[in-house]
């Protein structure tokens, strides 16, 4: 009877109620078939109405439910729990590193200034043409495995060097959308965008380290981005890359 | 481009020590006789003397580029309020006090490692 019981340990907090936070244990029937984990907490939610998460697209397309489980950063809507579930246990936290606001919603303000930071859209002061800026089939194939990212959070808040400086530390999640634009024909501005990055925090704390990598759902990989971003710094000299580009 | 002479500055240190550790390794392999008089005329000479310094000054710069990186991450307000609230007024001085005991110890050490070589 106990393998029919699935229990999910959640983190609870609600600061207008609890001075501190705490893990919470709700037992529940083992659902028939594989379910993803946001499934589990819209049942969770039937029984308990106060437990607050975030989530829209439920096809990890918006990035809304990004959350740790079982150890892992990962995007709820497509995390089936027969993949993470362990001895019939599954614990779910917020995305660690950054301010609680409630339960597994987190305060991603800090995350949305990096993204904000590196001016994540194209920049051409050149006449803009009648229809579109065109773009080779060969350099719009160097902007793949770059502009799939949907800002879930999920690499930055899996990042040790994010965790400890996030105010200084563009984290890889902006910093690979930073090499989307440095890698884009189209845009102009890679020296500025170059220059932007170069003190010793906003690129140079990625120690390599892979987490990112690890987690992202979209298989992404955001350490190879900054490993082309620091490539591109060692040899920034504003003729050479503006004259690539033209 | 603060970051870019930095990064180098370790990585670039990293391999000119590794190559100085390589070549006094070279002695021992390529010695028939490893003795006190041999070491002393292979150590003692102006050009091993002055290659010995700069590697220590290496060295002491490729420690503190890493030292700095460990204080910068771990003793800010964020971190230490994480051990304790009431240590987040006191971060900054404690980093900086972090800096200042490594670099003291740092001109100790290459003060005397410069005497031993030299004098």
């Amino acid at each position: 009877m106990l393998n029919n019981k699935l229990e999910v340990s959640m983190y609870r907090y609600n600061p207008e109620v609890d001075k501190f936070p705490y893990m919470k244990t709700y037992s529940i029937s083992k659902p028939s078939k594989d379910i993803m984990v946001l499934d589990l907490l819209n049942l969770l939610k039937e029984e308990d109405q106060s437990i607050s998460y975030r989530r829209s697209c439920r096809e990890g397309v918006c990035g809304s439910d990004g959350m740790n489980i079982n150890g892992k950063n990962g995007l709820a809507c497509i995390t089936p729990i027969s993949s993470v579930i362990k001895k019939n246990k599954i614990e779910l936290r917020p995305l660690p590193g950054l301010p609680v606001i409630r339960d597994l919603v987190v305060d991603m303000s800090e995350f949305y200034a990096q993204y904000e930071k590196i001016k994540p859209f194209l920049q051409n002061e050149t006449t803009a043409p009648e229809q579109e800026r065109l773009q080779s089939p060969e350099d719009r194939d160097k902007l793949d495995g770059l502009y799939e990212c949907i800002l879930c959070a999920c690499c930055s808040t899996s990042c040790p060097s994010f965790w400890w400086n996030p105010d200084k530390f563009v984290g890889p999640a902006a910093l690979l959308q930073a090499y989307r634009f440095l890698a884009d024909s189209r845009d102009l501005k890679t020296y500025e965008r170059l220059e932007a990055l170069s003190d010793p925090f906003s690129v140079y704390r990625c120690h390599g380290i892979m987490n990112c990598v690890n987690v992202c759902p979209k298989g992404l990989n955001p350490n190879k981005a900054i490993g082309e971003i620091k490539s591109m710094l060692q040899k920034n000299k504003k003729d050479i890359i503006v004259s690539d580009k033209l | 481009m603060k970051g870019l002479i930095i990064w180098r500055l370790q990585r670039y240190s990293a391999l000119i020590i590794f190559a100085y550790l390589a070549y006094v390794l070279s002695f021992f392999v390529q010695s028939q006789e490893v003795s006190f008089f041999t070491w002393s005329d292979f150590f003692l000479s102006f050009q091993m003397r002055s290659l010995t310094s700069i590697i220590f000054i290496l060295l002491l710069f490729h420690a503190f580029i890493g030292l700095w990186t460990v204080g910068t991450d771990y003793l800010t307000k964020r971190t230490l309020g994480l051990l304790n609230q009431s240590l987040t007024k006191y971060a900054d001085l404690i980093r900086n006090l972090y800096f200042l005991c490594f670099g003291l110890m740092g001109f100790i050490y290459l003060t005397l490692i410069l005497y031993i070589i030299w004098l």
